[in-house]
């Protein structure tokens, strides 16, 4: 049994300990990098297919063909966003969102008609909102309503039961929903704004 | 073996960590509403506890006694991070779903309990033991919740149809009350029973 009086033996334990673990994570962190990076990048494509609606099959690589197939990547201002032709025919476009919800910063997806008055889908990548709760916005039945809402009047998401509700807030979750009709609504404004420089971009 | 057995027996019922030491109730109530997480949940708790319990043995008689504590936290959180970024790499979709929880096992009750209670005492192999059967505890207790969750709020088991289209959901069970209301009827039963022998003698509550 080591002495208890030392003082310096378990300043030298817990940095030894401590020098052992941190190498280990480091290492096992550094060895799957790149794959976590890849499965983020799935991730997001798999979230621009989901807010235009096309269908794909969850296997990765098919994932993949269907993305490079349907969608190209454009840049405006350094701002990213995705183009989805069918045919040669002009479908919509996806950007990415992102705003504060309850606990923290919410990042999502959003596709819009090529005329700007429909929004096509909507997703959320990541959130911290509560599990159970605001966590529900990752739910289909809430990320399908946004599917064809019309952005023509403004502002285009009302919570039912208002007047010209257009969509149901999650049930225990007021702050959060809120947080998601305004994110959603205050994009749609914006993005009204660089409409024609998106147009004139094709 | 003897002491195999009994340790087992201590993890799944005497000492079940759930039921009998309400430990890990905060997890037990957030992932419980689908079988699947409850599942990738205790087989996470089961590693972490396991090999967590395994570290803190395998160092006990070279741990000055006033960091022990300090110490164990740091064991346990490296495990958690080797799980969380095990998930991440190859199971991204089960990393999103727990979300925070998997790096909130870092303060689940349930290890640094067994680590303090067993892993100081004991030889390291049977401390993975208790480690692994204390998680094992915790996964049955789970899915038993997860079961009447998920069927009677989803109509599915697993992610599959049970339930016909006819089924009415109990959107109450998915939500947070179903939790509550599931595992106080979890503990109740298994009091009753399981009934403690140590408490007999003790003030009538």
């Amino acid at each position: 049994m080591v002495k208890k009086k030392r003082i310096l033996y378990p300043v030298f334990f817990m940095v030894v300990l401590t020098a052992v673990f941190t190498f280990v994570l480091a290492f096992i962190n550094a060895s799957s990098i790149d794959l976590i990076k890849a499965q983020e990048a799935l991730q997001i494509q798999k979230s621009i297919l989901y807010v235009f609606n096309i269908p794909f099959e969850s296997q990765d690589l098919s994932i993949q063909k269907t993305f490079d197939e349907h969608v190209t990547t454009q840049t405006l201002n350094e701002r990213t966003y995705y183009v989805y032709k069918l045919d040669q025919e002009l479908q919509g476009y996806a950007f990415q969102f992102s705003g504060r919800g309850l606990w923290g910063t919410i990042t999502g997806n959003i596709a819009i008609s090529p005329e700007f008055d429909t929004i096509l889908g909507i997703n959320f990548i990541s959130h911290s909102e509560t599990p159970g709760l605001g966590g529900r916005i990752d739910e289909s039945w809430f990320k399908e309503q946004f599917r064809n809402m019309s952005i023509k009047t403004e502002p285009p998401v009302i919570f039912k039961p208002a007047e010209g509700g257009s969509a149901d807030a999650v049930t225990g979750a007021t702050l959060t929903s809120n947080s998601v009709r305004d994110m959603v609504n205050q994009f749609v404004t914006d993005l009204k704004s660089i409409e024609k420089e998106v147009n004139l971009n094709e | 073996m003897n002491e195999l057995k009994r340790v087992f027996k201590e993890g799944m019922i005497k000492d079940n960590p759930v039921f009998r030491q309400i430990l890990g109730i905060c997890s037990s109530l957030a992932v419980t509403n689908l079988l699947l997480n409850s599942l990738v949940m205790g087989i996470g708790l089961m590693f972490v506890t396991g090999f967590s319990s395994f570290t803190v043995s395998l160092l006990r008689q070279q741990t000055p006694k006033h960091i022990r504590m300090m110490v164990q936290t740091l064991i346990i959180s490296a495990y958690v991070i080797i799980l969380d970024i095990f998930l991440k790499a190859y199971w991204p979709s089960m990393s999103k779903a727990l979300g925070p929880y998997v790096g909130l096992i870092i303060t689940n009750c349930i290890i640094m309990g067994r680590c303090e209670a067993f892993a100081q005492k004991n030889k390291p192999l049977i401390s993975f033991f208790d480690g692994f059967t204390m998680g094992l505890g915790y996964t049955i207790v789970l899915l038993f919740i997860a079961f009447f969750r998920e069927l009677l709020g989803f109509g599915s088991l697993f992610g599959v149809q049970i339930l016909g289209e006819g089924w009415v959901k109990w959107t109450l069970m998915i939500m947070p009350p179903g939790a509550f209301f599931m595992l106080g009827i979890v503990i109740w039963i298994t009091r009753n029973v399981f009934p403690n022998n140590d408490e007999k003698g003790g003030a009538q509550v």
